[in-house]
C-alpha cells in the first residue's frame, strides 16, 4: 500500500503514526500465526476511479475522487492551489494512476497512507524540471520487470541516462515513467542483478528480464556474525543461492552433492527420514570424532535433521565458510568448516503472499536383480553338494521340477518377496505458503510447510495397519522485525519443525534387508485360511521348522511404528544503532532458546505361524500343522522406543564498527560475546547429565584501503566446559590479505576482457572441540556399582556386591583438535560474463584424539587410553565457475560448474611399529581401507596346496575360493599381508555442472553430479547366497535367515563345470566361507559416477495474464531428480556404495506450481 | 543521555563478562573417581570384591578348556561355543580363542585383573574404617588372587611377562613393552606371592554362610601344591623342546635341565597342604543316609559319596569352592530319566566319549585291559543285566558287555543307557530311574541341536536332589569345586613317586582315595588282578597307574586337559578319534555301533596358547610360542 512514487525527501514521521502502524502490523500477525485467514486477500488494493472533468477545479475533481473511493484526501491549501483547472478522462482506472496523471502535471505527489491520501508538492528541482517537460510532448512509458525465472521483481531503479529521473518497481515489479522526445536511454539495476540498458526508441512498454549476478559489486555476503560485500571478502566463503539447492524432496541435505564448491557429499539411503547425505566441507581432515560441519541457522547450531527440514523457500542466504579467516571467529567450533544459514525477513511493501505446491512420483533408481526360483534352488543343491558330496541337499529334484512359477504358490512357493512387499512406485506431496510484508515500523515473514513422504512398502490386503512409510514433516516459521525507536530493531523469530512418522516396525531399510535373507522356495508369505481354519482369527503366516525363519512378510504386516520429532525454536534479537556514542558503531544481542524432543512406540503382535503338513504327492492336498502355537498372539503388545529431550540456550552480544574515513579507508571491527549451555533429559549417566557449556569472544577487524588492498584479522578465544581448567581457554587467531588488481589504475586497458581480478590468501588457525563422545576426558570415570565386576559369596550365595570398574582413565592434557589452515585464491572475471574463482586449500590437523593404540594388554588397562596424539593433513582445490549471457529477446542462458577435490592423509598415528611398511597408516587417505590383494580363484584342492596357506575360519579352502598374495612371503596369509587398496571410501572428488536456459515464459534447467576416486566392496557376508547372516546391531530374535542369491551370482560364479578363474563369485557354499570374505581387492568396486541430478522444465505464466488474475507470478514446472546414471558398477545404484541391500536411493519426477500474490 | 547510556552498555558488558566467569564450572563435587573406592571400608569391599570377579569362570563350557578343549567331553560337531572350536582345530594367531591374555574369545583379560589386584594392594592402606587384621587379610586374598591370574596365564602360555607392579598411565612406550620372563622365574613369584598371601589368610573360613567361595589359608597351600607339581611336572621342569625360546632380552625361557629338586619342593607343599586341610577339618566325603530314608546298599552308598563329593555345596572335601561360577546342569542332564516327563527344560548336550567310558577300572579296581578276569574282547557284545547288577544296571536290560563289572566311580561318574540313575527325587533303590536312550526312548534326541552326541553324560556332575518336574526342572547348584581333598591326595601321591619312587609313603593317599572309591589298595589290586601285577613297583608303572587313577578320580572335572599337558602325554592321548553309539537306531544290536564324531588333532604347538598377533606387533619384545 506504499506508494513508489517519485523519490521525495519525506518528512519524518510523527510518533502516534508510527505506533499506530506498529499497532495494526501487530494485529495483523496476530491474525497469521493464528493462521485463520490464509485468505488474506490483496484484492481491495485495486480500488478504481472513473471520471470526465473537463476544465474544473483541482479541489472539485479530488472530491469527486474522494466520493467514489471512500478515501480521505488531505492537503494544505497554503502549498497547493487547488483552484487550478485540470482535465482527465478515465474509465474504471486504478486510484493511483488516477492520482498520478491528476497531480504529477500540477508538480505535485502523494501519498496514500490507509484510507487516507496525503497530496503534497514535488521538490522545487524536480518541479522546475517536470513544468519544462510539461511544455513539451510527454508520453508515459510503463513496464514489467522480472527476474529469469518470471518472478516481479521489486525495488528496482529504474534511471533515465543522463538525467538525474529515476523511479524504482513496485513490488508486482511494474514502473512507470513520463519521458519527453526519443533516443533515451533507462539503466535498469538492483543489488544482486546485472545492470540492464534498454535505448528507446517510441515504445510505451519495457519489459525488462534481469540476470542475477554473481558479481555484483553491492553483493553482500552472510559470514559470521555479520555480513561482508563480496568485493571485500578475504575468506573463503561459498555463497550458495538459496534457489540451487531447491530439489522436490523433503529434504534439503540430498541438494548438496555437486552444487557448492568445497564440499564433498553423497547420500546412502533412500529412506523417508533417514536419507540425509553425509557432507563434509573440503573433504574430512581428521580422524576424530566429529567430521562434519558446524551448522548454524541464524546464528544457532541445528542438527543435521534441522537442516535437512528447512524449506528452501524460507531461505534467505546460505553460506559455506571454509578457511582459517572465515570460520576461526567460531573458535573451538569452526575446524570442520562452518554452514551458515540465515531466513527470510519481511520487506516493507505490501502484504505479499506465495505458495508452491508439489506432487512427486518417486521409484527406486535401481533394484538389485536376484535369480528365480528355479535357479536358486538348482544352485543351493550345488552349493551343498560342492562342498561336501555326502551333504543332503535341500532341495528334491522334484520339488525343483514342480517349481514353475505359480503352478501351486503354497506346495511349491516361489515367492517374489520384493513384489509382496514393495511397490514400483509411489508418490510425496509438499505444500508451503509463505506471507510477507510490512510497513516502515514493523516487517514480518511467516510461512509454513507441510512435506507428505511415502515409502515404497505395499500395505498387504491382509494388514491391519498401515505399515507403509508415512513421514509428515512440517514447518512453521514466523519472522518479524520492529523498528522500535529509529536506531533500535527488535526481532522475533519463532520455529517449529514436527515429524510424524508411522512405519513398520524396524524401518524400511530393515525390510529390504529381511527380503535379501529369506529363501525364495521355503515356504509361502502365507496361507488362505482353509475350512478348517474359517474360525481362526489372525493370518497363517508361512514358515518352516520350528518357525524360527523370517518371515518378512510377517515382520511387516505385524505391526507398526510411530514416531514425533519436534524442534521448537524462540529468538530474540536486539539491534541498537550506537551512532551517537561514535560514528558507526552498533549494538546487537541475540537470545534463543532451542527445544527438541523424540519419541516412538510401537505395536505389533507375534505372527502365528504354519507350514504344510500330510501333503498327499497324488492329489497335492495337504494340511496346515501350526509351528509356534505357544508363541504367538492375537492381541497387540507395545514397546517404547528412546526418548530424547535436550533444551539449548544460546546468547551473543556484539559490538559492530564500521566507517569510511577519507573516502578511501573502509574500516571495520566486531567484538561479540557468546555464551551457550545444552542440557539432555535422559543422558543417561550422572557425567552426560552436566549442562554442556561454550562460552567465547570473538572478533574481526578489517581494513582496506581505495578498494584495491584489503587487510582481515579474525580470532576467537573459546572455552569449552569439556577440559581441564588448565586447557579450557583456547585462542585461535587468523589473519588474511586481499589485493584487487583490477582495480588498480594500471589495469584500466584489461578492464573490458578482464572485467575483475583479485587475489586473495589467508592463513589461521581453528579448532574442533567435539574431539570424543565421551564428557569431561579429562576426569577418570568410574563405575562404582559395576554388576560385571561384582562377586558373590556363602553357602547360599547370599553376600554379593557389585564391583568398581574404571570406564575411562583421567588425563588431564586432553584438549581440542586445533587446524592450521591455509587458503589461496585467485578471482577472474571475464568479458562481465564468465566468473572464475578457484581456491587451493592445505589444513594442518594437530591433536587428534586418538587411542593409544601400541599400550600392550600386560599393562592391564580396562580401556583404552586417549591422548592428543594424531595429525593429519589435507590439501585440495575448489573451483567454480559461472557463464551469464543474455542474447536479447527474451533468450538467457545462464551455467555454472564446480568441482572439489580435497584428500588427506594421515602424518602422526600411533601405531605398532611394523615390520611391514605397508602396514603403517602414515601417509594413508584418511578413509584408507586395508585388505588382501586378491590374485584370482584357486583352480583345484592341488592349487590350493601349492599356495600360502590361507587359514581363515574352520571351511577348508577349495579350488574356487579367492586365491590372496602372500605380500611378506612367509608361506602364509595372515594380517601382515593386508595392504591399502583402491580409493578412500570417501571420494576425492565431487563434482556438479548445469545450465539454464530460458525464452520468454518458458525456462530449461538441467544439473549433472558426480563424483570420483572413492572405493567401495560389496559386502561378501551380506551377499554370499544360501548363508545366514545378521547384520552387526540387528536383533533379530533368534530368526534364521537364508541369503537370497543374486542374479549377477547365479550368472558368473565359479562351477565345478565351469572353472572360471575370475568369475564375479567364488565357489558356491551353503555355509560362510571366511576366506572368501575378507576385505580384498575381489568385492572392490570404483565408486566413480556421474549423474542427471536434475532436470527441470517451467512454464511462467505472462505478466497481462497473471495480472488480470490479481497475480503477481504464477509458475508451473515439472522436474526430476536421478534420472540417469553413469558408472561401471551394475549391481544397485553406486552412490550407496556398500550400502546397497538397503532402502535404496529413489528416482523423483515431480510437477509443481509456484505462485505469488 | 548519551553519557547515560554510553555507562549503561559498559556497564551490562561488563557485568555479563565477570558472571561468566564461573559459567564453565559445570562439575560438581563428588563426581566419582577412583580415590572414592578406597574412601571406606564398603566401597573397599567393592573393590575386594572386583579383584575376586577375574576369577575365570571354572564352570563355564566355554571359558574353561578342560571341558572341551580335551578329551572329556564332547558336543555336537554344530556346536559353535569357543573351547570347542579349539577341539575342532579353530585356534589361531589372530583371534585367538579363550584369549585369558587380551580377554576376549570367552577369556577374560587377566592382566587387567592383575591390574586390579595392584590397584588394591597400593591403595588399600588408605581405607581409614578398617581394623588392621581385616586389611591383612584381604591384602593376603589379593596377593593369592594376584598369584592365580599369574599362574593360570602361565599354566596357558608359557613364559609370561610377570607384572609385580602398574605402570602409570602415562608410562612411556619402551617402559610398558614388557618382556616374557624364564619360566622358573614365574613360578618362584607365583608361589612368593602365594606365601605372602597363606601368611596373613586365616586357616579356613569360618562364617561360611556368607564367605564361602573366598580364600584361606587352606586354599592358598593347595594351590601351592598344584603350582609346585605343575612346575615339577615335564612340561614345565626341564623342557628341552624349545632351545630357541630365548627372551628378547637374551635369556632362555626355559631351562632344559630337569630338576628333582622341583619334585621335592611339590611334594613338601602337598605335605604341608594336606596336613593343615585334615587339621582344619578336610575329609573324603563320604554319604550319610539321610533322615527317613530307607536303608541304601553299600554300592549305592558309595556312588552317592562319590557324586556328593563333587555337586554337593555343603561338603567337607571341597577346599575351594568358586561360588561365582556355577555349572550349567540343564546343558548336562539327559533328556530325562522319566520317561513321563520329558520336556524341553534339560538339553544334556556334552556327553563322555567311548575312549573316557573305558577309562575306568573294572570292579577289581585296575584298567579293564590288564583285568585278567574282566572280558574285554566282549566289551562290545550285547548283555543283559542280573538281578546281581540291578544297583548300577537296571535288571533285565539289555546293554553292553562295556558297561558291566565295572568300578563304582564308572556308575557314580557315566550316565549310559540301562544305566541306573538313583536319587533325582526317588528314595527306593529297587526302584531307581534309569536310562534308556535309544531313539525314540526318552533320553534319546529331543531336537536336533541338543543331545548327547556319545549317548553318554557326566552324571557326576548332575546334583543328585534335581528333580525333572512334570514341565520344569530344579537344580541344586553348587560352586564349582576348583580343589578338593582327593586332588591333593593324588597330587601328594604323584610328587612321592617322583621323589621316592613306590615306597610305602607313596601309596598312602592314592589308597585313601580308592578306599573311599571301595576298591582295595594298588599293590593288593594289581597282584590279584592284573595281567601286569609288577606294574605298580617301578617308578614308572606306578606313575601310569597314579596318573590313570587321577584321571578317573577328577573325571569331567576339567582337570585331565591341563595334566595331560603337564605329563606332556598330550600328544598321544590327545591325537584321537572320538566316538559314541548310534543315536538314532531303536534297537540295541544297530544302537552299540560305535559311530566315529571328530577326529580330534593336538600338535606340538598346543602345549601352548598363541599370542594374539596385535599383541605382538603392539609390543615387539614378545616372542610368539612356537609354532604358532
Amino acid at each position: 500500500m506504499i506508494n513508489y512514487g517519485f523519490s521525495l525527501g519525506d518528512e519524518p514521521k510523527r510518533p502516534k503514526e508510527e505506533i499506530n502502524q506498529l499497532l495494526r502490523i501487530m494485529k495483523l500477525l496476530s491474525l497469521l500465526l493464528l493462521w485463520s485467514c490464509l485468505h488474506l486477500s490483496a484484492g481491495t488494493l485495486a480500488q478504481t476511479i472513473s471520471l470526465q472533468v473537463k476544465e474544473q477545479p483541482l479541489a472539485t475533481v479530488l472530491k469527486a475522487i474522494e466520493k467514489q473511493s471512500g478515501y480521505h484526501i488531505l492537503y494544505n491549501d497554503q502549498y497547493i492551489d487547488a483552484h487550478v483547472r485540470v482535465s482527465l478522462q478515465a474509465e474504471n482506472r486504478p486510484l493511483e494512476e488516477v492520482l498520478d496523471r491528476l497531480l504529477t502535471p500540477q508538480s505535485l505527489t502523494f501519498l496514500i497512507k490507509e484510507k487516507n491520501i496525503a497530496i503534497r508538492r514535488l521538490l522545487a528541482e524536480h518541479r522546475q524540471k517536470e513544468s519544462a517537460t510539461i511544455m513539451t510532448q510527454q508520453r508515459l512509458i510503463s513496464g514489467n520487470v522480472t527476474d529469469e525465472h518470471g518472478s516481479p521483481l521489486a525495488g528496482v531503479t529504474v534511471a533515465v541516462k543522463h538525467t538525474s529521473i529515476q523511479v524504482m518497481t513496485d513490488v508486482n515489479g511494474k514502473f512507470q515513467l513520463k519521458l519527453e522526445g526519443e533516443g533515451q536511454v533507462l539503466i535498469f539495476s538492483a543489488v544482486g542483478f546485472v545492470p540492464e540498458e534498454v535505448s528507446l526508441k517510441n515504445e510505451t512498454t519495457v519489459d525488462v528480464t534481469l540476470r542475477t549476478s554473481t558479481d555484483d559489486l553491492d553483493e553482500v555476503v552472510v559470514v559470521g556474525f555479520g555480513t561482508q560485500k563480496r568485493t571485500d571478502m578475504i575468506g573463503s566463503v561459498v555463497s550458495v543461492k538459496p534457489t540451487d539447492l531447491k530439489v522436490p524432496s523433503s529434504n534439503l541435505t540430498t541438494a548438496f552433492a555437486g552444487r557448492v564448491a568445497g564440499m564433498i557429499a553423497y547420500q546412502r539411503s533412500g529412506e523417508p527420514g533417514l536419507d540425509n547425505a553425509d557432507f563434509f566441507i573440503r573433504g574430512v581432515t581428521t580422524f576424530g570424532y566429529k567430521v562434519d560441519p558446524l551448522i548454524l541457522i541464524d546464528n544457532v547450531e541445528v542438527t543435521t535433521t534441522d537442516l535437512a527440514r528447512l524449506q528452501v523457500d524460507d531461505l534467505a542466504s546460505f553460506s559455506i565458510m571454509k578457511d582459517a579467516t572465515a570460520t576461526a571467529i567460531y573458535g573451538a567450533r569452526g575446524a570442520n568448516g562452518v554452514i551458515l544459514v540465515t531466513t527470510k525477513k519481511g520487506e516493507q511493501g505490501k502484504t505479499k503472499l506465495s505458495f508452491r505446491l508439489e506432487n512427486s512420483f518417486s521409484s527406486p533408481t535401481r533394484n538389485v536383480e536376484l535369480a528365480d526360483p528355479v535357479t536358486y534352488m538348482k544352485l543351493n543343491n550345488e552349493a551343498i553338494l560342492t562342498r561336501d558330496r555326502t551333504a543332503a541337499i535341500q532341495y528334491p529334484l522334484s520339488q525343483i521340477g514342480n517349481t514353475v512359477p505359480g503352478a501351486d504358490p503354497y506346495l511349491y512357493p516361489a515367492v517374489d518377496w520384493r513384489k509382496e512387499l514393495i511397490k514400483d512406485y509411489t508418490s510425496n506431496q509438499r505444500a508451503n505458503l509463505s506471507i510477507s510484508g510490512g510497513g516502515k515500523a514493523a516487517r514480518y515473514y511467516v510461512s509454513g510447510a507441510f512435506n507428505q513422504d511415502n515409502g515404497v512398502l505395499k500395505v498387504p490386503e491382509k494388514s491391519n495397519f498401515n505399515n507403509n512409510i508415512n513421514l509428515k514433516t512440517y514447518s512453521l516459521r514466523a519472522n518479524v522485525d520492529m523498528d522500535l525507536t529509529r536506531t533500535t530493531q527488535f526481532i522475533v523469530r519463532l520455529n517449529g519443525s514436527f515429524d510424524d512418522y508411522n512405519g513398520p516396525v524396524d524401518g524400511g531399510t530393515s525390510i529390504y534387508r529381511k527380503i535379501m535373507r529369506t529363501s525364495p522356495t521355503l515356504f509361502a508369505p502365507y496361507y488362505p485360511a482353509g475350512e478348517s481354519y474359517r474360525l481362526v482369527n489372525h493370518i497363517l503366516f508361512g514358515n518352516a521348522e520350528s518357525g524360527n525363519y523370517l518371515n518378512p512378510y510377517a515382520d511387516l504386516v505385524k505391526g507398526y511404528k510411530e514416531s514425533s520429532r519436534s524442534m521448537m525454536l524462540a529468538q530474540l534479537e536486539l539491534k541498537q544503532d550506537l551512532s551517537f556514542i561514535t560514528k558507526g558503531l552498533s549494538f546487537r544481542s541475540l537470545a534463543n532458546t532451542t527445544r527438541n524432543a523424540f519419541f516412538d512406540v510401537s505395536r505389533q503382535y507375534r505372527p502365528f505361524f504354519y507350514e504344510l503338513s500330510n501333503i498327499n504327492p497324488l492329489t497335492n492336498e495337504y494340511n496346515l500343522q501350526i509351528l509356534n502355537e505357544n508363541d504367538g498372539t492375537e492381541y497387540l503388545d507395545y514397546g517404547e522406543g528412546t526418548k530424547t529431550i535436550n533444551t539449548v540456550f544460546y546468547m551473543e552480544n556484539a559490538f559492530n564498527y564500521s566507517r569510511t574515513f577519507a573516502d578511501k579507508h573502509n574500516l571495520s571491527g566486531l567484538v561479540v560475546l557468546t555464551l551457550r549451555n545444552r542440557l539432555d533429559g535422559n543422558a543417561g549417566s550422572l557425567q552426560t547429565s552436566l549442562p554442556y557449556r561454550n562460552m567465547g569472544v570473538s572478533g574481526r577487524l578489517t581494513y582496506s584501503y581505495n578498494t584495491r588492498y584489503f587487510a582481515e584479522f579474525n580470532f576467537g578465544y573459546n572455552g569449552s566446559e569439556r577440559f581441564h581448567i588448565s586447557k579450557r581457554y583456547g585462542f585461535f587467531p587468523s589473519a588474511g590479505l586481499a589485493w584487487s588488481v583490477s582495480n588498480e589504475k594500471f589495469w584500466e586497458p584489461f578492464k573490458e576482457t578482464v572485467s575483475n581480478l583479485r587475489l586473495r590468501a589467508t592463513y589461521g588457525v581453528v579448532g574442533n572441540d567435539a574431539i570424543g563422545s565421551g564428557r569431561f576426558l579429562y576426569l577418570s570415570e568410574v563405575n562404582m556399582n559395576a554388576s560385571n565386576r561384582g562377586a558373590v559369596f556363602g553357602t547360599d550365595r547370599t553376600y554379593s556386591k557389585d564391583g568398581i570398574s574404571m570406564v575411562r582413565y583421567a588425563n588431564s592434557d586432553i584438549t581440542w583438535e586445533r587446524a592450521y589452515k591455509s587458503n589461496f585464491a585467485l578471482e577472474l572475471g571475464l568479458f562481465n560474463k564468465v566468473q572464475l574463482m578457484a581456491e587451493y586449500f592445505e589444513e594442518n590437523r594437530t591433536d587428534i584424539l586418538m587411542a593409544r593404540a601400541d599400550i600392550p594388554s600386560t599393562v592391564g588397562l580396562t580401556t583404552t587410553v586417549d591422548a592428543n596424539l594424531g595429525e593429519a593433513k589435507a590439501k585440495g582445490v575448489d573451483i567454480s565457475i559461472d557463464y551469464n549471457c543474455n542474447f536479447g529477446e527474451g533468450f538467457w542462458l545462464q551455467s555454472r560448474g564446480n568441482f572439489t577435490y580435497a584428500t588427506s592423509k594421515y602424518t602422526v598415528f600411533e601405531e605398532p611399529t611394523y615390520q611391514e611398511p605397508w602396514l603403517s597408516h602414515i601417509g594413508q587417505n584418511l578413509s584408507q581401507q586395508w585388505g588382501y590383494i586378491a590374485e584370482r580363484l584357486f583352480i583345484d584342492e592341488q592349487d590350493v596346496a601349492n599356495s600360502p596357506s590361507q587359514a581363515f575360519g574352520t571351511v577348508p579352502v577349495m579350488g574356487g575360493d579367492i586365491k590372496y598374495r602372500d605380500v611378506n612371503r612367509d608361506g602364509k596369509i595372515s594380517s601382515l599381508d593386508r595392504v591399502p587398496i583402491g580409493y578412500p571410501t570417501t571420494p576425492k572428488i565431487v563434482y556438479g555442472f548445469g545450465f539454464s536456459l530460458g525464452y520468454k515464459n518458458f525456462d530449461f534447467s538441467s544439473f549433472f553430479q558426480g563424483s570420483m576416486q572413492s572405493s567401495f566392496w560389496i559386502d561378501p557376508q551380506a551377499t554370499a547366497p544360501f548363508v545366514s547372516y545378521t547384520y552387526s546391531n540387528e536383533d533379530l530374535g533368534g530368526a534364521k535367515t537364508q541369503n537370497q542369491l543374486l542374479k549377477a551370482y547365479a550368472d558368473s560364479h565359479w562351477s565345478e563345470d565351469n572353472r572360471d578363474l575370475y568369475a564375479l563369485w567364488p565357489r558356491l557354499s551353503n555355509v560362510n566361507v571366511s576366506s572368501n570374505e575378507q576385505r580384498s581387492t575381489w568385492f572392490m568396486r570404483n565408486g566413480a559416477f556421474l549423474r542427471v541430478k536434475q532436470v527441470e522444465f517451467g512454464y511462467t505464466l505472462p505478466h497481462r495474464l497473471t495480472q488480470r488474475l490479481k497475480m503477481g507470478n504464477f509458475r508451473i514446472y515439472a522436474n526430476g531428480t536421478n534420472l540417469f546414471t553413469i558408472s561401471g558398477f551394475k549391481l544397485w545404484d553406486v552412490e550407496m556404495a556398500g550400502n546397497g541391500l538397503g532402502y535404496p536411493i529413489q528416482r523423483v519426477f515431480n510437477i509443481g506450481i509456484n505462485a505469488s500474490f | 543521555m548519551n553519557k547515560f547510556k554510553k555507562i549503561l552498555f559498559i556497564g551490562v558488558t561488563l557485568t555479563l563478562l565477570v558472571s561468566c566467569k564461573k559459567y564453565l564450572d559445570v562439575i560438581p563435587d563428588n563426581i566419582a573417581t577412583i580415590d572414592y573406592a578406597f574412601s571406606m571400608r564398603s566401597t573397599a569391599e567393592r573393590y575386594l570384591f572386583t579383584c575376586y570377579s577375574w576369577l575365570p569362570a571354572h564352570a563355564s563350557f566355554s571359558a574353561n578348556p578342560g571341558f572341551l578343549a580335551g578329551d572329556e567331553l564332547v558336543c555336537l560337531s554344530t556346536n559353535t561355543i569357543d573351547s570347542w572350536a579349539i577341539t575342532r582345530g579353530q585356534q589361531n594367531v589372530l583371534d585367538p580363542l579363550l584369549n585369558y591374555w587380551d580377554g576376549g574369545k570367552s577369556g577374560k583379560a587377566l592382566y587387567q585383573g592383575i591390574r586390579d589386584c595392584n590397584i588394591f594392594l597400593e591403595n588399600i592402606s588408605r581405607v581409614p574404617d578398617m581394623q588392621p587384621e581385616e586389611k591383612d587379610r584381604w591384602i593376603g586374598e589379593v596377593k593369592f588372587l594376584k598369584a592365580y591370574y599369574h599362574f593360570w596365564l602361565m599354566r596357558m602360555y608359557g613364559p609370561i611377562p610377570i607384572i609385580r607392579e602398574n605402570l602409570p598411565i602415562d608410562a612411556t612406550i619402551d617402559q610398558v613393552k614388557a618382556y616374557r620372563e624364564p619360566i622358573d622365574s614365574c613360578v618362584d613369584y607365583v608361589v612368593q606371592l602365594l606365601d605372602e598371601a597363606g601368611a596373613v589368610l586365616p586357616d579356613v573360613i569360618e562364617s561360611e554362610s556368607s564367605e564361602l567361595g573366598r580364600v584361606s589359608k587352606s586354599i592358598a597351600l593347595a594351590l601351592k601344591a598344584y603350582v609346585l607339581v605343575t612346575a615339577a611336572s615335564p612340561l614345565f621342569n626341564g623342557n628341552a623342546d624349545y632351545p630357541n625360546l630365548i627372551g628378547k632380552n637374551g635369556e632362555p625361557l626355559f631351562n632344559p635341565q630337569a630338576s628333582s629338586e622341583k619334585w621335592q619342593k611339590a611334594l613338601t607343599a602337598c605335605t604341608e597342604a594336606i596336613d593343615l586341610c585334615e587339621t582344619v577339618g578336610f575329609s573324603l566325603y563320604t554319604y550319610a543316609t539321610g533322615i527317613g530314608q530307607t536303608a541304601i546298599s553299600d554300592t549305592t552308598k558309595i556312588q552317592m559319596g562319590l557324586r556328593n563329593a563333587v555337586s554337593e555345596r555343603i561338603n567337607k572335601e571341597v577346599i575351594w569352592s568358586n561360588t561365582n561360577s556355577l555349572i550349567d546342569q540343564v546343558a548336562l542332564t539327559p533328556r530325562s530319566w522319566d520317561p513321563s516327563r520329558v520336556h524341553s527344560s534339560m538339553s544334556g548336550r556334552y556327553g563322555p566319549p567311548l575312549k573316557m567310558v573305558e577309562l575306568f577300572y573294572s570292579d577289581n579296581g585296575v584298567p579293564i585291559n590288564e583285568d585278567k578276569t574282566w572280558k574285554y574282547a566282549e566289551r562290545f557284545e550285547l548283555r543283559k543285566a542280573e538281578h546281581v547288577d540291578r544297583y548300577d544296571i537296571k535288571e533285565g536290560y539289555t546293554t553292553i558287555g562295556l558297561h558291566f563289572n565295572r568300578e563304582n566311580r564308572f556308575y557314580a561318574s557315566v550316565g549310559f543307557d540301562g544305566g541306573i540313575w538313583y536319587g533325582q527325587g526317588r528314595t527306593d533303590e529297587n526302584n531307581a530311574f534309569y536310562i534308556m536312550s535309544k531313539s525314540g526312548q526318552a533320553a534319546n534326541i529331543y531336537t536336533l541341536a541338543y543331545y548327547s552326541a556319545t549317548s553318554y553324560w557326566p552324571k557326576k556332575l548332575i546334583n543328585t536332589q534335581n528333580v525333572i518336574e512334570a514341565a520344569s526342572y530344579t537344580v541344586r547348584w553348587y560352586g564349582w569345586p576348583v580343589i578338593r581333598l582327593a586332588d591333593l591326595y593324588l597330587l601328594h601321591a604323584e610328587a612321592a613317586n617322583e621323589v621316592n619312587g613306590p615306597v610305602a609313603e607313596t601309596f598312602k593317599y592314592i589308597d585313601k582315595v580308592r578306599e573311599r572309591a571301595g576298591l582295595q589298595p594298588v599293590l593288593e589290586s594289581w597282584k590279584n588282578y592284573s595281567s601286569q601285577p609288577s606294574k605298580p613297583t617301578t617308578k614308572e608303572g606306578l606313575r601310569e597307574i597314579i596318573q590313570q587313577e587321577r584321571s578317573i578320580e577328577l573325571a569331567f572335572e576339567g582337570q585331565r586337559y591341563w595334566d595331560l599337558r603337564r605329563w606332556k602325554t598330550a600328544l598321544e592321548e590327545l591325537n584321537t578319534t572320538f566316538k559314541g553309539w548310534d543315536n538314532f537306531q531303536s534297537n540295541a544290536a544297530a544302537f552299540y555301533r560305535p559311530v566315529s564324531l571328530l577326529q580330534r588333532s593336538f600338535l606340538q604347538r598346543d602345549y601352548w596358547w598363541p599370542i594374539k598377533e596385535e599383541s605382538l606387533l603392539k609390543n615387539n619384545n614378545l616372542l610368539q610360542n612356537p609354532g604358532w
